[in-house]
Formats: structure tokens, sequence, C-alpha cells
């Protein structure tokens, strides 16, 4: 507002335009040239940061906190928060590694079933669980932070009442794919997350559906008033993000070659960071996937570059600390100025 | 509520000794039972033939891996007059609280798995990690031949098992100058964790590690991820755990890892054993494990630590191992 008047009387200097339009562009980009900065620095002081095992290597660290994060994109977008992402990884990754696994004890009667079946049902226990949240927010109007709360305990819960406590192994060559796989030398893991990405990107920004969730989270009685169905938007963005989290379940699973049930725990913290760190506002309605795309990679190349360097694990939490809170000292910025 | 709680359970603790004479209440607090070590644990416990006859009352506490949730379990065991606890701590140091009340209240406490610092132990029943430690690492350095370039991955730093093992992995190293560790990074126990780690370090050091040491079974599991993620041979690296879980017995039987089993059982059985003969002066062991034990004496149940032996998973009982998880 504010700077509309400014500019329109046209009797601002040049370089002043400038420097201000410089500013804008900092704080709308300040994440990208951070992540640029940070892997050029680690260009320079470590020899096999660029070789493309390693680009690889941060690209796979990337896809399950990444996956998760576009989910939790959706829902933050919405003025809501799903902390139960974690605990739907597990439940959703043991749920299907069951249904795949060769083991006579762990596994569900009749197994090994098809690697397809496995992960459909995955996916419908993740988004089960997205519904349920979602009717909970949207229907009975508590609170997403106490709805999802809940669902992370219940849903951990319940994953160790499903496998007795017990871990899943011995999972089928067809199912391991999703974790292990290559294609064309890129691991299947980054494809499917790419892939989600590339959705997602399309939908926030190209869909109706897309616009419908900025105007929820934006101004909600403005968005009820031009006859969008809010209540519709809340629930389908929890089941968006259970669907997500049900698939980066298997996907860990597959993975590391096992279903266990303490997977996944305080997962939703780095998925929330990564959506924050990408400046998406917890007061909804503003912020990009890929901003989220570059939150999480951030996260995941000063994790791997702190690795290569042989730096104790516990400066990654400091440095992703100091990541989040600046961030949103970004995002605050620019919010006085709009 | 709480006093007229606590006044409840003081009336029927007046009024059960005579039964408990009989039949000892014995508790079981154990730090957490989501991971399969502590519930191979305690299965073993309620397996014990003094369980199953009906000699004891056995009850099980849930610690969910927090100090204070095991506090309260005590105090709740001690004013429902248990007669014997075994305690299983989540943490060495806060837990030497709870013993300290249940002492107070001439309930003898016996230590299992892991240790608490506490002098009020009746007796501890447990495996050394110090001496896994040594083993692990021995393996992984008498494969390579005591030189070349290892790395360590760790548990969480400043827990006991982590400290333990850690002391006998470096008084093995210290056996082979030759061998550099070139990486030492904790990996919180995780297999998630410890691959991701694993990716890192096959990056920064291509071609040059030879060993690596998992102070568990899930981290070495881990690190086997990585190696087979970056295309390498399993088979090119000597690679070694601790504790003997089940996908780790898998592993050695494919020939990707050594593991060293800790025996959940002996240690569970063996305090159960402890915990009644400090309440039934009479009593005789009734557990198989002081005979499959000879190194492990009984010596009369008053022994104040019964180290229980860690037992090599190799190709040739590996089989046998898995057939008693079934």
């Amino acid at each position: 507002m504010e700077a509309k008047q400014t500019i329109a009387p046209g009797t601002e200097a040049r370089g002043g335009g400038l420097r201000r339009r410089l500013a804008v562009y900092g704080q709308k980009y300040g994440i990208l040239v951070a992540l640029v900065l940070v892997c050029l620095v680690l260009a320079v002081v470590n020899e096999y940061f660029l070789t493309a095992r390693n680009i690889t290597n941060v690209l796979r660290q990337t896809s399950i906190n990444g996956i998760l994060a576009v989910g939790m994109t959706f829902v933050i977008l919405t003025r809501g928060i799903d902390l139960s992402v974690g605990s739907v990884v597990a439940l959703a990754g043991i749920v299907a590694a069951s249904l795949a696994t060769t083991s006579s004890t762990a596994g569900v009667a009749g197994g090994p079933y098809p690697a397809l079946l496995a992960i459909a049902v995955g996916l419908s226990v993740g988004m089960a669980c997205g519904a349920v949240s979602g009717v909970v927010v949207s229907r009975f109007a508590v609170p997403a932070f106490v709805a999802t709360l809940g669902m992370l305990s219940a849903a951990r819960g319940l994953t160790l009442l499903y496998g007795g406590g017990r871990p899943v192994p011995e999972l089928t060559p067809g199912f391991r794919v999703i974790g292990t796989g290559e294609i064309a030398g890129i691991p299947v893991l980054v494809i499917i997350f790419a892939v989600v990405f590339l959705i997602a990107w399309w939908v926030l920004s190209a869909t109706r559906f897309g616009r419908h969730v900025y105007a929820a989270g934006g101004n909600p009685h403005a968005a009820v008033v031009s006859g969008i169905n809010v209540r519709r938007i809340r629930f389908l963005v929890y089941v968006i993000s259970g669907g997500l989290a049900g698939l980066a379940g298997m996907m860990l699973a597959a993975r590391t070659g096992s279903a266990l049930p303490q997977a996944g725990i305080a997962y939703e913290l780095d998925a929330i960071a990564a959506v924050v760190i990408g400046g998406t506002s917890l007061a909804g309605g503003v912020g990009r996937v890929t901003g989220t795309l570059i939150g999480a990679l951030l996260i995941s190349v000063v994790n791997n570059g702190l690795d290569l360097m042989g730096v104790e694990s516990y400066y990654q939490q400091v440095i992703k600390g100091v990541l989040i809170v600046a961030a949103v000292m970004l995002d605050q910025a620019r919010h006085r100025r709009e | 509520m709480k006093k007229t709680l606590f006044a409840i359970l003081a009336t029927t603790a007046l009024t059960m000794p005579a039964m408990a004479q009989d039949k000892p209440k014995i508790g079981a607090a154990v730090y957490g039972l989501n991971a399969e070590f502590m519930q191979i644990w305690s299965a073993a416990l309620e397996d014990h033939p003094a369980v199953k006859e009906g000699l004891v009352e056995l009850t099980i506490f849930d610690g969910r891996y927090d100090a204070l949730v095991q506090q309260e379990q005590f105090d709740t065991m001690i004013a429902q007059d248990f007669d014997a606890i075994i305690f299983v701590p989540i943490d060495i140091e806060a837990g030497a609280a709870a013993v300290d009340a249940a002492a107070a209240a001439g309930i003898p406490v016996v230590g299992s798995n892991t240790r608490v610092n506490s002098d009020k132990l009746k007796s501890y029943v447990g495996s050394d990690d110090v001496k896994s430690g040594y083993m692990e690492a021995k393996y992984v350095l008498d494969k390579i031949g005591c030189k070349g370039e290892v790395v360590i991955i760790e548990g969480p730093i400043g827990q006991s098992a982590q400290i333990s093992r850690l002391e006998g992995n470096l008084k093995a190293l210290a056996e082979c100058p030759d061998v550099k560790v070139i990486e030492q990074q904790t990996a919180n126990w995780s297999r998630a964790e410890a691959q991701t780690l694993m990716e890192n370090w096959l990056t920064a050091h291509p071609d040059t590690i030879d060993g690596i040491i998992g102070q568990n079974d899930e981290m070495a599991l881990g690190a086997i991820e990585a190696i087979k993620a970056a295309g390498l041979n399993v088979t090119d690296f000597a690679i070694a755990g601790i504790d003997g879980i089940t996908d780790a017995l898998l592993a050695v039987k494919a020939g990707d890892m050594a593991s060293i089993l800790q025996d959940a059982r002996a240690q569970a059985q063996g305090a159960l054993d402890v915990a009644i003969k400090s309440v039934k002066p009479d009593y005789e062991p009734m557990s198989d494990i002081w005979t499959t034990y000879s190194d492990m004496p009984w010596n009369g149940g008053t022994d104040a630590e019964y180290s229980v032996p860690w037992t090599p998973v190799t190709a040739e009982n590996v089989d046998a191992l898995l057939a008693l998880r079934k």
C-alpha cells in the first residue's frame, strides 16, 4: 500500500528504486541466494561436494523430507499444521511392508503380495490418517495443532499395535525399488520426489484448487463469501499431507530395507523447517512450493557438507535452528513492507 | 485426589502381606518396549519357569523412554508393596533416585541390561559393554589385517552403552597402531541416520574405508545399505555390529557383517532368579541359563554382579539363533 503511494507520484530517484527493487528481490529470493552461496563455499572447501555421486546423495537424502515438506506446504498455506506426519510415516511404512515381506513371522498371511498392491494400501493408510485429521479440523473446528497432535500419538500407537512393536524385515525386491532402484542412473527416490514436486507446483500455481488453497489460507472469510468451500479445502490438504507421508514412509522402509516401528520420529519438525525456511508463512495464504524445495535442499546440503568435512553432527542442529529463525525474520520483514 | 489414592493404596498394601509371603509380587520397570531388544527381554521374563508355574506374580512396567515415568512407576510399586523390583533404567544417573526410594522402603532392586549409578542395587545382571565393543572392533581389525582405515558409528553420545562400547572399540584399536580412525560420529542407534552418514563418508573418502565399526546392529545395517546404494561390494568391507537383532542375524547369514549377540533372555531370567532369591531365602534358581553359561556361576544368588557372556554370531550358529526367534 505504502509502496504504491511512494512510487505513484514518480518523485523517487532512480537509484533509490533500484536499491529498493534489489532489496525486494533479496527478500524474495534470499533463500535461493543462501543455497547457492552455501553450495559455492562447500564446492571450494571440499573437493567431493560437486561430484555427481555426492549430488545424487544430497538429492536422495532430500527426497523423503522433501515429500513430507510438500504435503506440509499445502497444510500451512491454509493456516494449518500437520504434526502427525512422522507417525504416519511409520504406520504406512509398516503396514505396506507387512504386505511386501518374505518373512513368515512379520508378514500378512498369504504374502508377499505385489509391490503395487502394498504401495496402494500404504498410500490409503496415509490418506485415511489425513482424512481423520482433516475431518476433525474442518468439521469439528478443532485447532490443527491439537487434532494432528492427537494423530501423532494415535498413529504411533497403531504402528506398535499393528506390528507388535517388531520391525518388518526381508522386503521383496519389487517393493524395495522405490527406495533403492535407479532409472538411467537417477535414484527412484529422487524421481518420485521430482514427480511429487512438479505435480504440487502445477496444482498450486495453475489449478482452481490451488487458488482456493491460497484463498482459504489468506482470508478465509472472504473466501467463504466468494463461494469457496473452505471446509472442503481444509479437509483435502490433510488428505494430501497424509497420503504423501504414507508415500514417504514406504520409501523410507524400502530405502533402509526394513520397516521400523520407531521410524519417522520428529520428522514433522524437519518438514516444517523446510517449509518455513522456504518462506511459506505460518499465517497462511503466502508461500511457494518452490521455496519449500529450496528449504529442504538447504537443510540436506548443510548436513551433507558438514558430514563431508567431518564436523560433529551437533553443529548441524545448531545451524538448522539459526536457518529457521533467520528465514522467519526475513518473512516478517517482507510482511511489514507489504 | 492424590492423597486419597495413596490412602487407598496404603490400606490395600496393609491387607496384602499375608498373601505376599506365599506369592512374591515382583515388578519389572523397563525403559521402553518399542524396540526389539526389550521385547525379547520382556518375553523371556514372562517365560521364566517361576512365572509360568505361578510361583511369583510378575508385572512389567513400560517406562516409555522417560526417566520421570520410571520414577513414578517406582512410587506405584512402593505404594503397592511389591516384594522386589527388576530395573532396566533409561538413564544411568536419573535412575538412582528411584533405587534410593525403593531401598528406603526396604524393597530389593535388581538391575538388568543397563546400569544405574547407585550403590543400593541388590545385584546387577547384565553384559559388559566394554567387552562387546572390544569383540566387534577386534573382528573388524582381524579381518582387515590390523592395518587400514576404519570408521566408527556411535550411539547417542553420553549413553552408558555408547561410552562403554567406545571404550572397548578403542582398546582393540590400541592394539593395531597401523589402523587409522578416519571418521567417528553418532547416528543415535538409528539405521536411517547411519545410512545418510555412511553415504556421505563414502563420498568424502572414496575407496579408502576398509572397516566399519557400528556400535549397534541397526547402524551397521544402515552402513550396509549405503554401501549397496553406492554400487559398492559389501564384502569388500569389514563390518560389525552389536546386539544380534533379527535383521543382523539375517545379514550375518548372508555374509555381510558380524554381530555380537547380547543375550536378553539370560539377562531377564537371571535377574528374576536373583530377585526371587532376595525375597525367598530358600529359593533355588529355576532358569536353565545357569547351566548354559558355566562362566557365570550362581553362587547362591548373592553376587553383586552377574556378567552374562556375549556370543559372537557366526555362520555356524546363526541358523540355531534364528530358529529361537520364530
